[in-house]
């Protein structure tokens, strides 16, 4: 209805550049710092894989989160509604209503969600809706040294994202999953 | 997943709201087939009737305690989320719930609720009301709602792992039927291992009906299992290499040789066996006590087996 009526929505997403990073945890840390993580638990995490044998070899780290998806499983099974995606695309958690049935945490392709022991409820990464809200980027976003991650709205056709995204090939994981990942990794 | 969100306390709950709906169908079919007027089984009906509600009531009581927040349980109640299998099974529940305990109440025996109501303390007298002359009058009328609920609540313990996109291992259209029959199955089973503890055992008509129950909902389940594997082998690679967790993987011998062989074909031979005077030269039945119980136990361990490697090598399986 709304684009119809040609009012465009935000639609918030990340591009990931793997290849600029440098496995060096900022962003981990960040989000920690930011959100008040408990310790042990992650709500983003970097995958490090390396092959081959010296002389020839290679390291490849992939950033990995919540992917903030288009139909998202984890909404869709909650019992009590508590999972919800604003109409901006970020998929968040009523701390109020999550009654920790854990459905959800299976129902992730990402594993992207997790039990936190301190409040009893269901955590994940909000992609720092409090500060993308007064403006500022995610926490993880404003803190990578080597600019990894580049944030946006896909609707802001000027935006660097747009930008990135019309200029550089890119593809999702586990595309098979059905759920529409908006996390962009650029090849 | 590196551990397993839900534990032990998910595979006893699906196993005993399995159990239940098992129980009560078997009592509504039980309740429902007459002769001359009166329920033509009314031992499996009254046992059924009395036993289904617990088990599904011990399960609930699980079923909350395994919430990060046990009291915030009320929260299912105050929405309908459609798309929810969860949100759905708990409404569910609670009408299956409901409709087991009226059932129960109306299978009472008379003797039993009259010496309640007369041993009751003054102020307690209020409970004279659940002494009706018209209770027997509900029994089928509640065996006929009753039907569906415990199909839905049988086919939803299935429904909320196989809707599960993400788990491959799960997610197949054929596992809210395994989980359905195999609830039917359990609760059948229940039924054949205590009346043929009780008294003098099953009689003709009771084994008749109870083992070609089972039987054919044993013969379904294989219909079941074994396309599910072969489709399995069909399936896209994510799916493949899920069904590897029981091809060969961690929970092989669980599926395989209790569930598979314990706890299907060995129950469905021994079945057959005792029905054979009935299968070769018609004639009836002589259940023996000893093959009765053992059958049913090997189909009730199978059933809790099933339960078990389903939520532990589903949760292990992903897009990976």
């Amino acid at each position: 209805m709304r684009e119809r009526l040609g009012i465009r929505a935000k639609r918030y997403a990340l591009a990931i550049d793997t290849r600029r990073c440098i496995d060096c945890q900022a962003c981990v840390v960040a989000c920690k710092a930011e959100n008040d993580v408990p310790p042990g638990r992650f709500r983003n995490r970097v995958k490090a894989e390396t092959k081959g044998e010296f002389p020839y070899l290679s390291a490849s780290f992939e950033p990995e989160q919540c992917h903030h998806c288009a139909s998202p499983s984890c909404v869709r099974v909650c019992p009590t509604g508590a999972s919800y995606q604003r109409t901006d695309g970020l998929v968040l958690v009523d701390g109020d209503d999550c009654i920790g049935c854990g459905y959800c945490i299976i129902a992730c392709p990402y594993d992207a969600r997790f039990f936190n022991e301190q409040t009893r409820i269901v955590d994940k990464c909000t992609m720092c809706a409090h500060r993308v809200d007064a403006g500022r980027p995610p926490a993880c976003v404003e803190t990578c040294p080597t600019r990894v991650r580049t944030f946006g709205d896909l609707e802001a056709k000027d935006g660097e994202l747009h930008v990135l995204l019309a200029t550089r090939r890119s593809q999702f994981k586990k595309h098979e999953s059905g759920n529409g990942p908006q996390i962009y990794y650029l090849l | 997943m590196e551990d397993p969100r839900w534990g032990i306390l998910i595979v006893f709950y699906l196993f005993f709201g399995g159990l239940s709906a098992g129980l009560f169908f078997v009592s509504a079919l039980a309740t429902y087939l007459q002769e001359n007027g009166s329920p033509a089984y009314p031992r499996i009906a009254q046992f059924g009737a009395l036993l289904a509600p617990w088990p599904v009531a011990i399960g609930c009581v699980l079923l909350v305690f395994d919430l990060g927040h046990w009291y915030r349980f009320y929260k299912l109640f105050v929405t309908v989320e459609w798309h929810s299998p969860m949100s759905i099974g708990a409404w569910l529940l609670a009408g299956f719930s409901l409709i087991t305990l009226a059932a129960f109440w109306s299978w009472l025996p008379q003797g039993f609720v009259a010496g309640l109501v007369a041993r009751l303390p003054r102020r307690l007298r209020f409970l004279r009301v659940i002494d009706q002359p018209w209770r027997e009058r509900l029994r089928r009328p509640l065996a006929m709602t009753g039907f569906p609920f415990s199909v839905g609540v049988g086919i939803y313990t299935g429904v909320l792992l196989g809707a599960v996109q993400a788990r491959p291992f799960w997610n197949t259209n054929l596992v809210a039927q395994l989980f359905l029959f195999s609830a039917l199955s359990t609760g059948c089973a229940a039924l054949i291992l205590i009346l043929s503890l009780r008294g003098s055992g099953l009689e003709v008509g009771e084994a008749k009906l109870l083992y070609s129950v089972d039987i054919t909902i044993i013969v379904l389940e294989l219909f079941i299992v074994l396309p599910y594997v072969i489709h399995g082998k069909l399936s896209p690679l994510s799916v493949q290499q899920a069904l590897e967790l029981i091809m060969g993987g961690p929970y092989t011998f669980h599926f395989w040789g209790i569930f598979f062989i314990l706890g299907l074909l060995l129950p469905l031979c021994l079945e057959l066996w005792e029905m054979r005077p009935v299968l070769l030269n018609r004639s009836a039945p002589h259940p023996t006590r000893a093959l009765a119980s053992v059958s049913a136990i090997l189909v009730i361990l199978g059933g809790f087996v099933l339960r078990y490697v389903f939520v532990y090598a589903g949760q292990m399986s992903s897009f990976e």
